[in-house]
């Protein structure tokens, strides 16, 4: 073996083109590989995730957040919490980091075709739902109608506002909603388990897909199996602490599934056959 | 033998009505090993044994898988300690982790308990053992073909031969007669003399050696009943982090030294540090150190009595020479 | 038909010399002086391999090492514009050719489960996979189990030589060693002269003893299905888990633990990101930067633990245990917890099994 052999723990150097301060806590970066060929070659499917490293402090995982459709950039949102997203929260224009992509799973857009769709998403939680979003967008002809419930904490904490417009115009129903009432929000207040069960899309062929917080997910899955959805119309990510991202370092699996590469996309129907370990 | 076994089931058996449960030792895989017993109902208390190889400080269990603060409409937890255990309950007690109300205290006075891995240098083919006991100076061993004989000096563990405390500082009830400790104060150079009169270069070259082989499992720390941070030690926080993944001699040092210091004057001498190290590293000498420093700076032991204010847990500015 | 080579007791350190002049050989020492433990060690002149028993701690560092290096790094200012950074990177390097003398066959099939993981995967592991290729393993045939033994009751044995390209085995005034595969083959003339018709025979007769013997009780490769019953079962958990501390041990004395963690460790300008292992013991392990933790106790972590080895890992790999039954687990625990227990009771009726 040589070293030049393929190696799935080297990341692609990478600079940072573009920053969008989303929320007070969530940045979008938008990053192109270094290596031209390899960027124009890059290809992915929605909800697939890719490692971000910053050199010296670690790696850690974020979904390719924009569609497979649109590939002049690779755009990740970052939620600062531990000590990668701090650390990557304070890079500017033209620094360098490291991405390994695609790794993981996806939605099976595939199979939604033909189907109306519900997306819920709170939180960081939108970011996997907008990449799809997006690429049903521009395979409109495909979908069926499209509504979608973003809910976050409060109106400052809602990301890809900037776009709502767009989202509304191309025919999606957008529902956005906030935990508390805050001065001049005019859309709707509560969580989004409640908003959800208000709004109450019709499973008649329809696919779910919930992103968010572990508790909203917990919710969300019971009020859509209150609404009487199936669980295979129901599809979620999960997350997991990473390491590696390719499937040998042990630390993300759920009973014999790593979320790694088995996931980060599972159907209700699937998270039901694992072993409850949420 | 086996006397102070049936006491001591006798015993929890006449209270178990108050007792949610009680920890104690059990026969282990093999009749060399004693293992941590959960009794939750009184027809198990028969599986509790006492004898020289139940080394097993149980204390750590009240804070760590139980919680033993008191708590309204509580049972209390019934528990076997040795002279050296019933020390750390009493550090416990001292910091407030647990509370005297929810303990019911079997006290067991200790002539020493075995250290295996010594045991084994001696007659590697020991198996199937009978009983166990000490008979005056020795560790006699029964087996079905004959009964093995060892000094003391020989197989007890390092914590035991410089015991000053084989009675229990508290209980509710003392399972047999109190012992006179083999060691008395002023008496026999501890272990940490003997390091001592070694010169720098000796002794960096001692520990260069003996942390070397350190697997950084991280079991020292877990069985240390005074080790009371649990999940948030900050050996293994990411922010800030002190220490990195590479088993270098300076991070492996820099661990112990770090678990050291965080026990000087809380350090109760259990000897459980040492007792589980996989890999044999004579850690415990460097509490004995730190406790040695605190008795000459402080003149203060920890563990002997619930009342008292442990003197590095308390602080008075008009305090001078530190 | 395999070839053979005999070592006199006396020529052993000659032989290892000869060998280490060509590759890092690796052979079973004590840890230190007066101590009982065993340990693995790059051979040294003089020193010869302790075979009494079985070592403390494994040879699975020679392929997977506690810490290495998957990645070299160095930020670089340009140094027209200071404000310019580019990164220099590194990754896998040359590694020396290995063999490790003296293992027992549970250390050396501890390596099929990293096989499995590390090479037959979605992704192959490019560090593990050269130093898999370059290192070759002369194993011992086994002849003094313990009671914390039980290699039989999980597929194996005594005289098990999945994994290993040359076999050990003891006969009177030495060592008779067998080749196993080509590979093995290579090395025999440097290892000693033929071996004698006799002394063949009896290196038979020896390994036919040891393939006979059975060491533990019962059959624990059958409890996929016990476990997924258990799995919520808590006060199983609780009554069987109870003892234990949440120490690293069992998992870094384990053969088939191969469970790791990525730290990148900077000095000014340059960096090393380092793969070392973890421990699904620990509570950090599964700690979310969210504060979730999906395994927050020691319960459920014992219980991923046994379910990994015992469950998860044969229904994925077509009823492949991951354990070898070599019993550092329950000999090294300071608590002694019983790994072989807690599996055959997962099939008892709930109550029975439970401690009372």
């Amino acid at each position: 073996m040589t070293a030049s052999a393929h190696n799935p723990y080297r990341p692609e150097l990478a600079t940072i083109q573009e920053i969008i301060q989303e929320t007070p806590t969530i940045r979008t970066f938008r990053v192109v590989l270094n290596d031209e060929e390899k960027m124009r070659r890059f290809s992915f499917q929605p909800g697939q995730v890719g490692q971000l490293s910053v050199f010296g402090v670690g790696e850690s995982t974020f979904v390719i957040n924009s569609p497979p459709t649109r590939k002049d950039y690779l755009q990740f949102s970052v939620m600062r919490a531990g000590e990668v997203t701090q650390r990557l929260h304070q890079l500017s224009l033209g620094d360098q980091i490291g991405v390994r992509a695609p790794l993981g799973n996806s939605f099976p857009i595939e199979d939604m075709k033909g189907h109306n769709i519900l997306f819920v998403g709170g939180g960081i939680g939108m970011a996997p739902l907008r990449t799809l979003l997006l690429y049903m967008l521009d395979n409109r002809q495909d979908y069926g109608n499209i509504t979608v419930i973003y809910g976050a904490r409060s109106p400052e904490d809602l990301s890809y506002g900037y776009e709502f417009d767009k989202w509304r115009t191309s025919g999606m129903d957008l529902v956005l909603t906030i935990d508390r009432e805050s001065p001049g929000w005019k859309e709707r207040v509560g969580f989004v388990p409640t908003i959800l069960a208000e709004v109450a899309p019709t499973p008649f062929n329809r696919i779910a897909i919930t992103c968010g917080p572990p508790i909203m997910i917990k919710f969300v899955l019971a009020g859509l199996k209150e609404l009487e959805y199936e669980d295979h119309q129901i599809i979620t990510t999960l997350e997991r602490r990473m390491k590696c991202g390719i499937g040998i370092c042990g630390r993300c699996n759920i009973g014999t599934k790593y979320v790694c590469v088995d996931g980060p996309v599972f159907s209700y129907e699937q998270l039901r056959h694992m072993v409850p370990e949420l | 033998m086996g006397s102070k076994t049936e006491a001591l089931a006798k015993q929890f058996e006449k209270v178990f009505d108050d007792l949610e449960l009680v920890i104690g030792w059990e026969t282990g895989f093999d009749s060399l090993h004693a293992t941590p017993a959960f009794i939750r109902q009184p027809s198990a208390l028969g599986r509790l044994i006492w004898n020289p190889f139940c080394s097993h400080n149980l204390s750590g269990y009240l804070t760590k898988t139980l919680n033993a603060t008191a708590q309204e409409d509580a049972k209390k937890i019934g528990i076997c300690v040795k002279g050296c255990d019933s020390r750390s309950v009493v550090a416990l007690i001292q910091e407030k982790f647990i509370s005297r109300e929810r303990l019911y205290i079997a006290g067991i006075p200790c002539r020493g308990t075995v250290d295996l891995r010594r045991l084994m240098r001696l007659k590697p083919s020991l198996k199937d053992v009978n009983t166990v006991h000490i008979e005056g100076n020795e560790l006699a061993v029964e087996t079905a073909r004959q009964t093995h004989r060892f000094p003391l000096q020989d197989v007890l563990l390092r914590k035991c031969l410089q015991c000053r405390y084989p009675n229990p500082v508290l209980y509710d009830e003392l399972i047999g007669e109190p012992l006179t400790p083999r060691v008395t104060e002023g008496q026999a150079p501890p272990f940490v003399d003997k390091l001592e009169a070694h010169s720098l270069e000796q002794r960096r070259v001692f520990w260069e050696r003996e942390l070397d082989r350190c697997i950084r499992c991280y079991a020292c720390r877990n069985a240390c009943p005074l080790c009371v941070c649990q999940d948030n030690c900050i050996l293994e926080s990411r922010m800030p982090k002190w220490l990195s993944q590479r088993s270098g001699m300076s991070e492996k040092f820099f661990f112990h030294m770090i678990h050291a210091v965080h026990l000087a004057g809380r350090c109760t001498e259990c000897g459980e540090c040492e007792r589980v190290c996989p890999m044999e590293i004579p850690v415990a000498l460097m509490k004995e150190k730190l406790n040695q420093v605190v008795k000459e700076l402080l003149d203060y032991e920890a563990g002997l009595n619930p009342e008292t204010q442990p003197p590095l847990l308390t602080f008075d500015p008009s305090e001078t020479g530190i | 038909m395999s070839g053979t080579a005999y070592i006199t007791h006396n020529e052993l350190t000659s032989a290892l010399e000869r060998l280490s002049k060509e590759m890092d050989v690796w052979i079973p020492v004590e840890t230190g002086d007066k101590k009982w433990g065993i340990q693995f060690s790059k051979y040294q002149p003089g020193k010869a391999p302790l075979l009494e028993r079985q070592s403390t701690t494994l040879p699975k560092k020679v392929l997977f090492p506690q810490v290495e290096t998957l990645l070299r790094f160095c930020y670089q200012k340009d140094v027209e514009d200071r404000s310019r950074v580019t990164i220099d990177l590194k990754d896998l390097e040359d590694m020396a050719p290995a063999m490790v003398f003296g293992a027992r066959p549970c250390d050396v099939r501890g390596f099929l489960t990293f096989d499995q993981v590390f090479l037959n995967g979605l992704h192959k592991d490019p560090y593990y996979a050269q130093r898999r290729e370059k290192t070759l393993f002369a194993t011992l045939v086994c002849e003094t189990p313990d009671s914390a033994c039980f290699c039989s009751s999980v597929g194996s044995g005594p005289a098990d030589q999945a994994g290993s390209d040359l076999w050990i085995i003891p006969i009177e005034g030495g060592y008779l060693i067998e080749s196993l595969n080509e590979r093995g083959e290579k090395l025999l003339p440097k290892m000693g002269k033929e071996a004698t018709q006799d002394q063949i025979e009896s290196a038979q007769r020896f390994q036919e003893k040891a393939a006979n013997e059975r060491v533990g009780e019962g059959d624990l490769t059958r409890y996929v299905r016990a476990f997924e019953e258990r799995f919520s079962d808590k006060a199983y958990w609780r009554d069987m888990v109870s003892k234990c501390i949440s120490c690293g041990i069992c998992t870094y004395v384990c053969p088939t633990c191969y469970c790791f963690t990525i730290t990148d460790e900077m000095k000014e300008l340059e960096g090393e990101r380092l793969r070392s292992w973890d421990s699904c013991m620990f509570h950090q392990y599964t700690q979310e930067a969210s504060g979730h933790n999906p395994r927050p106790t020691k319960f459920e972590r014992y219980r991923n633990r046994v379910g990994h080895k015992f469950s998860y890992f044969p229904d994925k790999y077509n009823g492949m245990i991951s354990c070898c039954g070599c019993g550092r687990c329950i000999r090294s625990c300071p608590v002694s917890v019983d790994i072989r227990q807690i599996v055959r009771q997962l099939k008892e009726e709930a109550g029975d099994c439970v401690s009372t």
